[in-house]
C-alpha cells in the first residue's frame, strides 16, 4: 500500500483463524489503521487482498463484519434508537429486528431511557457503547475493535470485554488493536507486531515472547547488583530491579553469581519478557539497547 | 449498486431532515411571509377600493378661468367647478383657506402649464387637483373632436393583435417561451435551496466522524447518491410547500391580490423545447450537485466549504449578465463560450432553448456535455469522500487523494 511514492505498507501477510482472538500491535502511526482501512476497502491498496473463508472481501461482507474504529462517531443530531436501527438497516437487519436489537442491547448497557434522546446528548463513554452495540449488531463474523477499551472507565470497560467475549462464544473472530498490553496478554491468541509498515514479530504470545529472548528477573535484593556480561539491569530502583538475561545464562548461575558478589537476595522471580518490555523495546526510543542482546 | 441500502439512505437522509424543527422553521417561514404580504395586498387593495369608490362619489369644489376657450363649462361643473369672478383675489384665496382650489386655463395649452392652486390635503389626495384639471381638458376636447375613433386614435387606445411564422408554422410568441423557462427557475430553485445541504451533506459524516463506520457497510457510491436523491426530494418538498400559498392566491384570490390574469390554458407546450429543457436541468443539477458534494467531501469544516462555494455559485449567476446578448445576439462569441462553458451552459442553454435560438445540434451537445461531466463530477464526489471525509480535521488535497489512488 503506498500513498503516491510513500510505501505505508510493505509486504505484510498474516491470517486469523476462525474463532481467535488477534492481536495487532504496533505503535503510533506504523501502519494499523492505514492496513484496516485498506483491509475494509476504504483504502483502495496498491495491491493485496482480504481473504474470508477463502474469498475476497467486497460490497457484499459488510453484514458480516463489525468495525469499531478508532476515530468513534455517530450522527450526533439523530437519536440513539434511528441511528442504532439505520446502521442495522444496513448491515442487513429489518427494521423490527434493528429496533429490536437497539432496545434490547440499550436495556443491557443501562441506556434504556436515552433510546429516544440525541446522540450529542449522551457522555462520551454512552456514545462509545452506543457506538459498539452498532459494531456486533449484525452478529458479525468478524470484529475488528481499534483501541476498543479507549475512553471506558474500569467498570465499563469490563462490561464491553464481556461483550466482546459474548461475541466470541457467539463464534465471532476479534481483531483487535490495542495498546494495552496486559489485554493483549489476557485476550490474545495470536499476535502481530507492526513497524513501519513491515511486521516485526507474528504468532503466538509464547512465540513472540520467545522470539525476542523472552526471560526477566525480577529481583528484591539490599546492596549493590553488579555489572555481568550474563545479563543487562534494564530498570533499577531501590531494592528493586529487573534484569535481561543472555540467552546462553540460565537462572542459577545469576543468582549464584548476585549471592556471591555480596548481594541480600530477598526476592528473585524468572519469568518471560512482558510484552510490554518487548514493546518499548521495538519501538522505545532506546531499543537500540536490548537489541545489542542478540535476541533477533 | 445494493437497492437495499440505497432505499435505507434516501429514507434516512430525507426522514431525519424533515423531522426537523429547524427545517420546518426554514420552510415555512417563506410561505408565512409570502400569506403576510398577501393579506396586507388583499387589506390595502379592500381600502384603496372602497377609498376610490368613496372619492368618485365626492366633487371637488374649485373655481376657473379660461383663457384657451377649449374648456366646456358644462363638463367642469359636472366636476364641481364654476367659473372663477375675481381672478386677481383667487390664489390669496387659496392661500387662506377660503377657496378649495382654483384652475387657470392658459391661452396656449401647447406652450403653457395649467396653473392649479389647491388647500394642502396630504400628498396622495393633492393629486386629485391635477387630475380633475387633466380630466376636464380631455373631455373638452372629445367634446369639441365629436369622434370616439379620432380620440382612440390620438391617444393610442387601440390594441394590436400580432402573428409570426417560423418555417412556414405559426410561431407560438411568450406562449411557448415561458413552458421551457420553467425549468431555468425550478433549476434556480433546486440549486439555492439545496446548495448548502449538498455541501453540509458530505461534511456531516466528516464532522461527525462517522466516515469508516458508514463505509464497511456501504459503498460510498451508494451512500453519495442515496443522499443526492433525498435532497432532491427535500427540494421538491420544499418547492411545493413555498408554491402553494402562491397556487392558492392564483386561484382564489385573484382578483383581491391583483395578480396579474395569465390564460395558462394558451401557453404552448412544445415537445423538444420542453425535453431539452427537462435534460438540461438534469445534467446542470447533475454538475453542480457533483462538485458542490466534492467541496465537501474535501473541506474539513462548512466554514471553509462555503469559501469554495461561492465562486461555483457565481457561475450560475454569470450568465444573466449577457442575457440581453443571449435573447438577441446568441451567435456572438461570448454568448457561445457561456452555451458551452460547463459551469454557464445550464443557465445560457436554458435561456437559448426557451427562446428558440439553440439548435438540436448545440443543444445535444450541451446536454451531453453535461451529463459526461455531471457524471464525473459525481465519480470525483465519490472518491474524494472516500479519502477526503476520513481526513477528519484536515482538508484533503487533491494530490493527496490521486496519490492514494495509486
Amino acid at each position: 500500500m503506498q500513498f503516491g511514492e510513500k510505501k505505508v505498507i510493505d509486504g505484510l501477510s498474516f491470517d486469523v483463524a476462525r474463532g481467535e482472538t488477534f492481536g495487532f500491535l504496533g505503535s503510533n502511526g506504523s501502519g494499523k489503521t492505514t492496513t484496516i482501512r485498506a483491509l475494509l476497502g476504504i483504502y483502495r491498496p496498491t495491491s493485496g487482498t482480504l481473504n474470508i473463508n477463502g474469498q475476497v472481501f467486497g460490497d457484499g461482507f459488510g453484514a458480516r463484519l463489525g468495525y469499531l474504529p478508532e476515530e468513534r462517531g455517530l450522527y450526533k443530531k439523530e437519536s440513539v434508537l434511528d441511528v442504532m436501527s439505520y446502521f442495522g438497516r444496513l448491515k442487513g437487519l429489518s427494521r423490527n429486528e434493528a429496533q429490536k436489537f437497539s432496545r434490547e442491547y440499550l436495556d443491557r448497557v443501562d441506556l434504556a431511557d436515552k433510546a429516544g434522546q440525541r446522540v450529542d446528548k449522551l457522555s462520551g463513554g454512552e456514545q462509545q457503547k452506543i457506538q459498539l452495540g452498532v459494531t456486533i449488531m449484525n452478529e458479525p463474523e468478524l470484529l475488528i475493535l481499534d483501541e476498543p477499551t479507549k475512553g471506558f472507565d474500569p467498570v465499563n470497560r469490563r462490561l464491553l470485554m464481556d461483550i466482546i467475549e459474548d461475541s466470541k462464544r457467539a463464534g465471532a473472530t476479534v481483531m483487535m488493536v490495542t495498546h494495552q498490553m496486559e489485554e493483549v496478554e489476557r485476550l490474545c491468541d495470536r499476535i502481530i507486531l507492526l513497524k513501519d509498515g513491515k511486521s516485526e514479530a507474528y504468532g503466538t504470545i509464547d512465540e513472540v515472547q520467545n522470539q525476542f529472548g523472552g526471560r526477566t528477573i525480577k529481583l528484591k535484593y539490599s546492596g549493590r547488583v553488579p555489572d555481568s556480561p550474563h545479563y543487562q539491569v534494564t530498570l533499577r530502583e531501590t531494592n528493586y530491579a529487573e534484569l535481561a538475561l543472555d540467552e546462553s545464562v540460565d537462572e542459577a548461575q545469576v543468582l549464584h553469581d548476585l549471592v556471591t558478589s555480596g548481594v541480600v537476595v530477598r526476592g528473585f522471580v524468572a519469568s518471560k519478557r512482558s510484552l510490554d518490555d518487548i514493546f518499548i523495546q521495538v519501538y522505545g526510543e532506546n531499543a537500540a539497547a536490548p537489541l545489542a542482546l542478540g535476541v533477533k | 449498486m445494493d437497492r437495499h441500502n440505497l432505499g435505507t439512505v434516501v429514507a434516512f437522509e430525507f426522514t431525519r431532515t424533515v423531522k426537523k424543527r429547524r427545517f420546518w422553521i426554514a420552510t415555512l417561514a417563506i410561505p408565512i411571509l409570502l400569506a403576510l404580504v398577501f393579506v396586507l395586498v388583499f387589506t390595502s387593495s379592500s381600502s384603496t377600493q372602497s377609498l376610490s369608490e368613496a372619492q368618485k362619489s365626492q366633487t371637488l369644489d374649485f373655481t376657473y378661468t379660461d383663457a384657451s376657450s377649449l374648456i366646456d363649462p358644462a363638463i367642469a361643473k359636472a366636476l364641481g367647478g364654476a367659473v372663477e369672478k375675481d381672478p386677481g383675489t383667487a390664489v390669496e384665496r387659496v392661500k387662506a383657506g377660503k377657496l378649495n382650489a382654483y384652475f387657470s386655463f392658459p391661452a396656449s395649452l401647447a406652450k403653457d402649464p395649467v396653473l392649479v392652486y389647491g388647500a394642502d390635503q396630504g400628498i396622495f389626495k393633492n393629486g386629485t387637483y391635477d387630475a380633475v384639471a387633466k380630466q376636464i381638458v380631455v373631455l373638452s376636447a372629445q367634446e369639441k373632436v365629436g369622434s370616439p375613433q379620432l380620440v382612440a386614435a390620438v391617444q393610442g387606445n387601440f390594441n394590436t393583435q400580432t402573428e409570426t411564422f417560423k418555417g412556414g408554422v405559426l410561431s407560438g410568441g411568450l406562449q411557448t417561451v415561458i413552458p421551457p423557462l420553467l425549468f431555468l427557475v425550478l433549476f434556480y430553485v433546486v440549486i439555492i435551496l439545496l446548495a448548502n445541504q449538498m455541501l453540509a451533506s458530505t461534511l456531516e459524516e466528516k464532522e461527525n466522524r462517522v466516515t469508516e463506520m458508514i463505509l464497511t457497510t456501504l459503498n460510498p457510491t451508494t451512500l453519495v447518491v442515496g443522499k443526492i436523491i433525498s435532497l432532491f426530494m427535500v427540494g421538491a418538498l420544499q418547492s411545493i410547500v413555498f408554491a402553494s400559498p402562491m397556487l392558492l392566491g392564483y386561484v382564489f384570490f385573484r382578483d383581491q391580490l391583483a395578480i396579474p390574469n395569465f390564460d395558462l390554458s394558451k401557453l404552448s407546450f412544445q415537445f423538444w423545447p420542453m425535453l431539452i429543457g427537462a435534460l438540461l436541468l438534469i445534467g446542470g443539477f447533475i454538475l453542480f450537485t457533483g462538485v458542490l458534494v466534492s467541496i465537501g467531501a474535501v473541506m474539513p469544516t462548512a466554514k471553509e466549504a462555503s469559501m469554495v462555494f461561492g465562486p461555483v455559485m457565481l457561475m450560475m449567476f454569470i450568465p444573466f449578465y449577457i442575457v440581453t446578448m443571449v435573447v438577441s445576439d446568441p451567435g456572438s462569441v461570448i454568448v457561445q463560450i457561456f452555451t458551452f462553458f460547463p459551469f454557464t451552459a445550464p443557465v445560457t442553454a436554458m435561456l437559448r432553448n426557451a427562446f428558440g435560438s439553440l439548435n438540436g445540434v448545440s443543444a445535444a451537445i450541451v446536454i451531453a456535455e453535461l451529463f459526461i461531466f455531471g457524471v464525473l463530477a459525481l465519480r470525483l464526489a465519490v472518491h474524494l469522500f472516500r479519502y477526503g471525509s476520513i481526513e477528519y480535521s484536515r482538508k484533503l488535497s487533491l494530490r493527496t487523494a490521486f496519490a492514494k489512488r495509486s
